[in-house]
């Protein structure tokens, strides 16, 4: 009766070049660097991961519902100063500061909601006010660098669970095992449906506000998160130490196989994006590029990286002719 | 006992935009078991009153009562809890999720720790796609992979699902070719005293489903009546404020028999589609009949360049081309009416004038600058060729009807100097009167040499308006039909894969 849905392949996770590049590079890396297949090594590179991955979950989040969100350099900067200044100065310190931090997020995430979907602001434009605006509150509470983050954070955090596990790998699995649970979900399936076409959802009767409201309170705690964990590393507060952190968010996310256009990607593939840069720089290290010459082929390792990273939605589309059907609708939203 | 009161009763709903009116004092009122019609022209307020009952718009003035007690939702699932469910004409299906998670959103069924169960509801879909006579689609393919028509019957399961009191149908024909599957699936289902509010174009369906219809134009209701007694050019001149005499003139053929053809394909082989063979000769009107997903749109697309050959061959005026691009197309005169208005014919931000000149903005430019003047000039002569009118031109074309974007996308691919134009369901979705308009352009492009190229899900339309018609099933042409023996029996049993005898009967 039709052979519409026979002969068409089911799509390719979008993450599996991602994770092959990642396989190839790690490779090449530990055979530069033999240090890096030890416990220690391996706990290094998650350690050097788990920030950016964090923060990359998050925003994949508020990618897939076919939004941007450029604030989470802004809360990851409010969280460090936070951890910084507080973590050492009340009892139980460090899950003190960590609910807080959350709750920043949280708020942060919640406003840049609010102003997106229910005041139907332009994304980009009101997370980039956002994000100025908690960099300067990072200014405000900590207006140079210093501060004390606790001892706790600093040694549990980067350390191992019984001696042989990273306790950056169990949280990275916590991170994912949470997003395997949220997909299936009502809110999941949501994200997916709102990033893929916002009107059609409205027309199911998907509540389109309150599922990008969700999605930026979600990335918001996750940045907030991202927060905690670098000061686990720094184990100092530093207002400014985000700033270079923003592209390479976006870029862990695209690597992944996330589409810009929202409702195709995922977190696996943010996380494993956040991999491959970690690892990239590592490489780089270890084989030994001159310092001046490294952006360049990190520049070139990102862009490689993307093209691998939307291998598979390349593949998965080329039998599909009309590229993109973004179906434009006379039922508005708002 | 509720059974003899109405279940919907509507009075004096009022709705503007702006200053325009969409919706004036409409009243009127839908029964248990019965299909009533909603009819009338592009603009007239018919997918006002499906919003407006739909819950997605909230009417300035007047009162709706459901079942005997008011009813004002503000959003899809109020609407849903009060018994209200719709088949939008727009198709609200989300292409990336499978067909089972489409037809139970927004609130797909969830374990006890709030996870949705794939499993048990693809395993649900797949007794209820079967219960519904929905075939060959499995419930994890994507809605994206399938064709029109099926998303179409998947959209109107999906409001049939919830057992409604009121159902709402927006042109839930457009797409489907096999019409006998919807119309047996209504007489089923009035049986459990659901009213259904049927909104359509064609007449034929009316007359089939309706005892009842409401006719609307320019946001007021004009009739409301029983069909039986009314003649169709009451219910024309009712829907358009003018009387249609003729349907379909009658059309001197104009085929130019030594020229070589304007386009041949030759065994032509590509996804989707198998072994087609067909000339079309300059001033020919070839028709397609096809019900829906039987390759028509791969060769549509394998013709307008957009699908790569397996194999065969296409030629264009006798010498062998290779279309790599619906560019490579057009500068070989052949043009595109897409499938998909809204997503694959329009240039949605842009101008209606702006839409027009498109392709041929080079010749309205000096210096590579746009000289609007000319440009106009340009646009008013090809709004005229299919009538147009100028006060169109300027707006966004979002803003236009779906027969007035049509009628945009025809000029255009006039002005792109067309020596064949591939129409792929013109009138899908217009009202009547641009119906007529639509056939009026092909025919005039006929007469003065061009050659066309039509699938139509009307099938009427086939058998007046084509030389000859071919009959596509499972991908390929089965079979030819001459104009002397054209009738939408024939060519409905042809494309249901019926082998027909000498005689030409089934």
């Amino acid at each position: 009766m039709n052979q519409t849905s026979r002969d068409r392949r089911r799509p390719l996770p979008s993450s599996l070049f991602a994770a092959l590049l990642y396989v190839v590079m790690f490779v090449i890396y530990s055979i530069n660097a033999p240090s890096a297949i030890t416990l220690l090594g391996i706990t290094d590179l998650l350690n050097n991961t788990i920030v950016l991955a964090i923060a990359a979950a998050g925003l994949t989040l508020v990618i897939l519902a076919a939004e941007l969100d450029l604030s989470s350099v802004g809360v990851i900067a409010v969280s460090n100063v936070i951890v910084a200044t507080v973590s050492t100065k009340i009892p139980a310190g460090p899950f003190v500061s960590l609910l807080l931090v959350c709750s920043v997020g949280l708020l942060v995430g919640l406003i840049n909601g609010w102003l997106v979907a229910f005041l139907g602001l332009q994304s980009l434009a009101c997370t980039l006010g956002t994000m100025i605006m908690c960099q300067g509150v990072a200014l405000v509470i900590l207006d140079a660098p210093g501060g004390e983050v606790a001892a706790f954070i600093m040694n549990r955090l980067t350390d191992t669970v019984f001696g042989i596990i990273p306790v950056a790998g169990v949280i990275l699995a916590a991170v994912v095992s949470g997003w395997l649970l949220l997909r299936r979900t009502r809110l999941g399936i949501a994200i997916y449906a709102v990033g893929t076409d916002a009107v059609a959802s409205h027309l199911t009767g998907i509540n389109v506000k309150r599922t990008k409201l969700g999605v930026f309170g979600l990335a918001g705690i996750a940045y907030g998160l991202a927060g905690y964990m670098l000061s686990a590393q720094t184990g100092t507060g530093d207002p400014r130490v985000s700033n270079s952190f923003l592209l390479y968010v976006f870029a862990a996310v695209a690597i992944g196989g996330t589409s810009l256009g929202g409702g195709r990607g995922g977190v696996i593939g943010g996380v494993i994006g956040a991999g491959i840069l970690t690892v990239m720089q590592k490489l780089l290290f270890a084989v030994g590029v001159a310092d001046f010459y490294t952006n360049i082929f990190s520049g070139l390792i990102m862009v490689v990286a993307i093209l691998f990273g939307n291998l598979s939605a390349i593949l998965t589309l080329r039998q599909r002719v009309p590229l993109i059907r973004r179906p434009n609708r006379e039922y508005s939203v708002h | 006992m509720s059974s003899l009161g109405p279940i919907l009763q509507a009075t004096n709903v009022h709705k503007r935009y702006g200053a325009t009116v969409a919706l004036d004092e409409v009243s009127f009122s839908l029964y248990p078991g019965e299909v009533c019609g909603l009819l009338g022209e592009n603009g007239a307020g018919k997918s006002t009153l499906v919003k407006i009952l739909s819950g997605i718009v909230v009417p300035d003035a007047g009162q709706i009562v459901i079942d005997g007690r008011a009813y004002r939702p503000h959003n899809i699932i109020e609407a849903r809890a009060r018994g209200v469910s719709t088949a939008f004409q727009e198709l609200s299906l989300i292409p990336t999720l499978s067909v089972a998670a489409n037809l139970f959103l927004p609130r797909p069924k969830v374990n006890v720790i709030g996870l949705v169960t794939m499993r048990a509801i693809e395993e649900e879909t797949e007794t209820m796609l079967k219960e519904y006579g929905v075939s060959g689609v499995s419930p994890s393919t994507l809605v994206g992979d399938l064709s029109l028509g099926l998303r179409q019957r998947i959209e109107i399961v999906r409001a049939m699902l919830c057992r409604p009191r009121l159902l709402l149908l927006d042109e839930p024909t457009a797409a489907i070719a096999d019409r006998e599957w919807l119309f047996s699936l209504i007489d089923s289902f009035l049986a459990g005293g659901t009213a259904i509010l049927y909104i359509t174009h064609r007449l034929d369906e009316v007359r089939r489903l309706c005892k009842r219809c409401v006719i609307l134009r320019n946001g007021k209701k004009v009739l409301d009546a029983a069909l039986e007694g009314i003649t169709d050019d009451q219910i024309f001149t009712n829907m358009a404020g003018r009387s249609v005499v003729e349907a379909y003139p009658v059309r001197e053929s104009n085929i130019d028999e030594f020229a070589p053809p304007v386009l041949a394909a030759h065994q032509l082989s590509a996804a989707g589609v198998n072994d087609i063979t067909f000339d079309l000769r300059r001033g020919e009107i070839l028709g397609i009949a096809a019900l829906e997903g039987q390759g028509q749109s791969s060769l549509f697309r394998a013709l307008a360049g957009l699908e790569r050959l397996k194999a065969g061959s296409i030629e264009v005026n006798g010498k062998p081309v290779r279309l790599r691009s619906p560019h490579t197309a057009r500068d070989a005169g052949i043009v595109l009416v897409p499938e998909e208005r809204k997503s694959e014919g329009i240039f949605n931000d842009l101008s209606t004038a702006a839409n027009i000149s498109i392709p041929i903005i080079n010749q309205a430019a000096r210096f590579n600058f746009i000289q609007t003047g000319k440009e106009r000039q340009i646009v008013e002569r090809a709004a005229a060729l299919v009538d147009l009118n100028n006060r169109f031109l300027r707006p966004n074309i979002n803003a236009l009807s779906g027969g007035n974007q049509q009628k945009t996308i025809l000029a255009r691919s006039l002005l792109a100097n067309a020596k064949c134009l591939l129409l792929f369901d013109p009138t899908r979705g217009v009202d009547v009167g641009t119906k007529h308009i639509i056939y009026q352009v092909i025919r005039n492009f006929a007469r003065e040499g061009g050659a066309v190229f039509f699938f139509s899900t009307e099938l009427d339309e086939l058998v007046h308006l084509c030389d000859r018609s071919l009959v596509m099933y499972r991908n390929t042409i089965v079979a030819e039909v001459r104009k002397e023996e054209l009738t939408p029996h024939l060519l409905l049993s042809l494309a249901a894969g019926h082998k027909i005898d000498a005689d030409g009967t089934t």
